[in-house]
């Protein structure tokens, strides 16, 4: 198993670094989806099969499809319809696919070899993180909910399009 | 595991910072009012204070790892939640003068102070974590508030940027630290370091990393950059909040992390802590001279303050937290009498942050003039203000541990800084052909301004109780 950390930990900073000199930003996010999954990879590796789930769910997943969706609405005029067109051309997508084929090639080898045994005896699924988040963490989770009440407000407060002088009006309707 | 009801009445001025969050966010979705949701914070700020005294009886007290509840911890509680009610008291007088809602603020300010009162009683590096966050997350939103004026955005995406980067710098040191003893507590680490039998190489770069991190948030000399120009774009107010609140909470989390886990003992960050202490003592007090622009003076002058009080850590005998915590107290009421001057002068259309507007102040508003005079007295350390006898004992920490190069240079840069106050000082005194002003200056801004002098002046001459509670508090830290 340890190989199969390694070629993970490889992809995870060859698909960082080619990220981060990339220029358009559509390109940059594939490579940074290929790194998530190494990371989630690296997860699964070291015995953490449920944090893994959640990698690929949240960041690969909902994060990243918010990331292209922003990117795409923004529509940033005729530059962009060009990019968009050359989007398709193999030197944009043949990177990330290499890098996301070698994580595929090391999961099928895993399965292959009948699963994974962890290499700590331990494995943690979801019943002890929820154990510890609602244990030890649980102060760390109330406060997590107030963190995302500060960002909303925030977002909220700085993101509100409506006029200044338009802003009591709903007072007044109960 | 599972927490008692000691444990929440413990943990109650937490919860009640966090509750009254809510309940100005729900008063605000019913009815949008300006003076309710100062009313209503001001309110929730007081209960949490008294509600100190509530929880002090069953103190010191470990709830869950998180949080470690001790005297040290209510005693930066009490002091961040009397800021946050001044800075409540100010930011409502200027705000008033702004049109559009300001009952977001509020909320604002309110979960960054529940952020900093975590930091404070964090013993885990996932509190200090989700604290940091809490009160970063709130200042972005805090700084960029007047969402129409160009400066104060351009401030909000500097500090948006490098917090973010500091935190991942942070994130990156504990990671290493975590990574060399299996542990996040900070007790746990402290035992773990006992023993020589730790990766070194791990430990050394996590502590480096982390104090990075801890420096942006400080600003401290290397990592200060941002701090002039988040000054002079955000609201007067929330400088001072950034000032006091945010670098008081953070230091004094520094001051618990490494005197817990003995870290600052190890042999180079002796000289990493010199150096930095240096550079902020002379970096902030050369770079002032060279102003126009009140705030951004005020920024230097805390980067030296911090500078000052990196001096009194570093003494680490028992002098050292009392020391900081004197010095802290000063500073705070200090940095909120300057802010709180140039708050109450500001108009609705911008701030009134370069020195000309201070140019015969005292022939126009002489009480306003006298108050900024001894706040910048206070700053500079000269007798019969809190500020001095603060230095005095961040002097006598330093030279209780035979660190006399520090405290050259803190003399000698001290005494470069009061080129710069006494320029403000001249400013304001010098003949001007205006008249007396006659508008009104917001209430609730000009009540505090007298309670910060008041305050000042009282700490300058008697400094005995406070330093008499300090000494009460303290000694449960190490």
């Amino acid at each position: 198993m340890t190989i199969v950390f390694y070629v993970s930990s490889a992809v995870a900073i060859a698909a960082t670094v080619l990220m981060l000199t990339r220029v358009r930003a559509v390109h940059a996010l594939l490579y940074l989806i290929v790194s998530l999954l190494a990371v989630a990879v690296i997860f699964y590796v070291l015995g953490a099969p449920f944090v893994a789930a959640l990698e690929l769910i949240i960041y690969a997943g909902a994060i990243m499809v918010l990331f292209v969706f922003v990117v795409m609405l923004l529509n940033l005029g005729e530059e962009t319809v060009r990019a968009e067109r050359a989007l398709l051309a193999p030197s944009m997508w043949i990177g990330p696919s290499v890098l996301a084929a070698i994580l595929l090639a090391e999961f099928i080898w895993m399965l292959a070899r009948g699963g994974v045994p962890p290499a700590q005896a331990v494995s943690i699924g979801p019943v002890e993180v929820g154990i510890s988040l609602f244990g030890p963490y649980l102060i760390g989770v109330e406060l997590t909910s107030m963190l995302l009440l500060g960002g909303l407000v925030g977002a909220y407060h700085l993101g509100s399009r409506k006029a200044p002088h338009t802003e009591v009006t709903h007072a007044t309707h109960p | 595991m599972n927490v008692t009801g000691s444990d929440f009445t413990a943990l109650l001025p937490l919860i009640i910072l966090a509750v009254t969050a809510i309940v100005v966010m729900v008063g605000a979705a019913i009815r949008r009012s300006h003076a309710l949701s100062a009313s209503l914070t001001l309110i929730g700020l007081a209960i949490s204070i008294g509600s100190l005294w509530i929880a002090a009886p069953l103190l010191p007290r470990q709830v869950t790892p998180l949080l470690m509840m001790d005297h040290y911890a209510v005693f930066y509680i009490g002091l961040i939640a009397a800021s946050s009610i001044i800075t409540v008291l100010l930011a409502y007088g200027y705000f008033e003068k702004y049109e559009g809602s300001h009952d977001e603020l509020y909320i604002l300010i309110l979960v960054a102070t529940l952020g900093s009162a975590v930091l404070v009683a964090s013993s885990h590096f996932v509190s200090l974590f989700l604290g940091l966050e809490l009160l970063s997350v709130s200042l972005y939103a805090m700084i960029a508030y007047p969402r129409r004026r160009p400066l104060p955005l351009e401030a909000g995406i500097k500090y948006l940027v490098l917090a973010a980067v500091s935190a991942a710098f942070l994130l990156f040191g504990m990671a290493l630290v975590y990574g060399a003893f299996g542990t996040m507590e900070f007790g746990e680490i402290a035992a773990r370091l006992a023993r020589p039998d730790f990766n070194l190489w791990l430990v050394l770069p996590g502590t480096a990393l982390i104090i990075t991190g801890f420096g942006f948030k400080l600003a401290l000399a290397p990592f200060h950059l941002w701090t002039p120009d988040v000054y002079e774009g955000a609201p007067a107010p929330v400088s001072a909040y950034i000032a006091t609140v945010s670098k008081g909470a953070m230091f004094a989390l520094l001051l618990r992390y490494f005197y817990q886990t003995g870290s600052h003992e190890l042999e180079p960050l002796h000289l990493v802590f010199s150096i930095i202490a240096i550079a902020s003592m002379f970096g902030g007090n050369i770079l002032a001279l060279l102003q126009n622009n009140v705030k951004r003076i005020l920024a230097y002058s805390s980067i030296a303050h911090l500078g000052y009080l990196l001096v009194a850590f570093q003494a680490s005998g028992d002098l050292a937290p009392t020391a900081v915590a004197f010095y802290l107290v000063a500073y705070f009421v200090t940095t909120f009498g300057a802010f709180g001057v140039v708050t109450v002068l500001s108009d609705g259309t911008r701030d009134a942050d370069l020195i000309e507007d201070y140019r015969g102040l005292f022939w126009r508003r002489p009480a306003i003039a006298a108050i900024f005079t001894a706040m910048l007295f206070s700053l500079a350390g000269i007798p019969v203000t809190a500020g001095f006898i603060g230095k005095f004992y961040v002097v006598a920490a330093g030279a209780s541990a035979a660190m006399w190069s520090l405290v050259v240079i803190l003399v000698v840069t001290s005494a470069i800084g009061l080129f710069y106050y006494l320029r403000i000082v001249v400013a304001l005194y010098s003949q001007s052909t205006q008249t007396p002003a006659t508008t009104s200056l917001a209430r609730p801004g000009v009540v505090s301004l007298i309670f910060l002098s008041a305050a000042l002046i009282y700490l300058g001459l008697f400094p005995s109780p406070l330093l008499a509670l300090i000494h009460r508090l303290m000694p449960g830290l190490i």
